[in-house]
């Protein structure tokens, strides 16, 4: 195996093709290096891309380089503000070394159904810029979690850009080590409000099936409705179904349906600015 | 092969290497630093502590060349029994050593954490610990041998 350390995003991009493989935090890459399942010819170290590694507010929106660690997010007050359920998956995403060494883009790349940034850029309706040698194209992650493979061969993903809409945002999961893998579920939700309406609603699972999902069916029943007691009840119960009908008869199903209900409640209480206190 | 240049402890090391070798084989092979220990291979136990650049990592699931250009600490810069540092001491001190094999990664969070903030809560202790798994001792040691080492370091 070769090695290759591209000092900018053109290099890059130009070295990537059939028999390469990007290197970013490598916390999911050097265990499938061991295992061989991942067998590259060469490794593309991204680690001097300065091009990747940004993290600003600039024209109503939030742009995360994809080079950014969890920790490095994970201690953004900008982070915190604009996106706060991404902020707090950070906080408790795999231990402090891990989220040192781990990156938002290589957590897409990898694209585990538990992966922690997922639901939360979901909910917070990112869109992802790729580059390849074709050129450049921005998607919204919904659309590219549909796609499969989720990037063409000597695709990179240069970053995230969520649209600054003042919608509240909130993330919780449960289990965190591998070793409970089958107990790992999160839940990301983004709300607009007016008043004390829920104007429009995005929710986002994490770990039930094989990517993290938008569930349009959530949205829908919880969008144009008080947010009270009641709302969040539905919003509980709700996701049962979601959870059920996403896992059919798999071993972690039963567990799961149950379980997702007071994620949902932790979520909502996670909510920026104490607006999920609301519900008492 | 590829050249590799860091510093480990303060000191600067220059060799080949292969690109996929990991940071721990290098640093307990190659450097025969073998003060850091291997436990799950996997990124769980952090029994593979190193810092890097003033922040922990699992050097079990870094590759060495990842290093390249930058500063290592491993437990043989923290301190030794002539001199050792305020959290070996405080470890010692409290019992918070058992069989000693998550101790190298237990003292590298712990300096992590004083290094940059000297009086830590105990929540803030726990969350810095939190990727350093103990069979042995049941952690309160440990996390008083934290607290104890940050008193020291305060003087207070
Ligand atoms: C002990 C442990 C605990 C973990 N806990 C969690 C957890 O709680 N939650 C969670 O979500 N994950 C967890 N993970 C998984 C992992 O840390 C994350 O998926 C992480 O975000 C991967 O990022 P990385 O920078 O390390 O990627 P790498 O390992 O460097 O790369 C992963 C893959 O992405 C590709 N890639 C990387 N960057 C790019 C890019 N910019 N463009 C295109 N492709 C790219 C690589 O080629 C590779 O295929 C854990 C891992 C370990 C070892
Ligand atoms: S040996 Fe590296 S984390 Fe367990
Ligand atoms: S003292 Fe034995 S594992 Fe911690």
């Amino acid at each position: 195996m070769e090695f290759f350390q591209p000092q900018n995003l053109t290099e890059a991009v130009e070295r990537s093709g059939l028999d390469t493989c990007f290197l970013a935090g490598g916390t999911d890459l050097v265990l499938q290096l061991r295992e061989g399942k991942a067998k590259p010819q060469v490794l593309v170290d991204l680690s001097r891309v300065t091009e990747l590694k940004y993290l600003t507010a600039a024209g109503g929106c939030l742009e995360i380089g994809s080079m950014l660690t969890f920790a490095e997010l994970g201690g953004s007050e900008l982070a915190r503000a604009k996106a706060n359920a991404l902020w707090l998956a950070c906080q408790s995403m795999g231990s402090p070394q891990i989220r040192n060494q781990a990156t938002l883009g290589g957590n897409l790349a990898n694209c585990s159904p538990a992966a922690d940034g997922l639901p939360p850029l979901l909910a917070l309706g990112a869109l992802v810029r790729l580059v390849s040698r074709r050129g450049e194209e921005t998607v919204p992650l919904a659309e590219l979690l549909s796609r499969r493979p989720l990037l063409e061969v000597g695709t990179l993903i240069r970053g995230f850009r969520i649209p600054d809409q003042g919608w509240k945002s909130g993330f919780a999961k449960l289990g965190r080590r591998r070793a409970l893998a089958i107990a790992r579920l999160s839940v990301a939700l983004a709300v607009e409000r007016e008043g004390n309406q829920a104007k429009r609603v995005r929710v986002a699972l994490g770990a039930v099936g094989e990517r993290p999902f938008l569930s349009e069916a959530l949205a829908e029943m919880l969008q144009g409705r008080e947010m009270n007691e009641a709302w969040l009840e539905d919003a509980a119960a709700a996701a049962q179904q979601v959870v059920a009908s996403a896992l059919g008869s798999r071993a972690s199903a039963p567990y799961k349906r149950v379980a997702v209900s007071g994620v949902m409640r932790e979520a909502w209480a996670s909510l920026a600015g104490g607006e999920g206190t609301a519900c008492g | 092969m590829v050249e590799l240049e860091l510093t480990v402890n303060g000191k600067a090391c220059m060799l080949k290497i292969e690109p996929g070798e990991r940071l721990i084989d290098v640093l307990r092979q190659r450097l025969g630093l073998t003060g850091t220990k291997e436990g799950c291979g996997e990124g769980e136990c952090g029994a593979c502590t190193v810092i890097m650049d003033g922040r922990t990592i699992n050097s079990c699931v870094v590759l060495a060349i990842q290093a390249h250009g930058r500063d290592i600490t491993t437990i043989e810069g923290v301190g030794n029994r002539i001199r050792p540092h305020p959290v070996q001491r405080a470890f010692v001190e409290e019992g918070a050593v058992q069989c000693g094999y998550c101790t190298p990664g237990m003292v590298l969070a712990a300096k992590a954490l004083l290094d940059k903030n000297p009086d830590p809560s105990p929540q803030e202790i726990g969350a810095a610990m939190s990727g350093n798994l103990c069979r042995c001792t049941g952690y309160d040691k440990i996390l008083r041998a934290v607290q104890r080492a940050a008193r020291e370091v305060t003087g207070t």
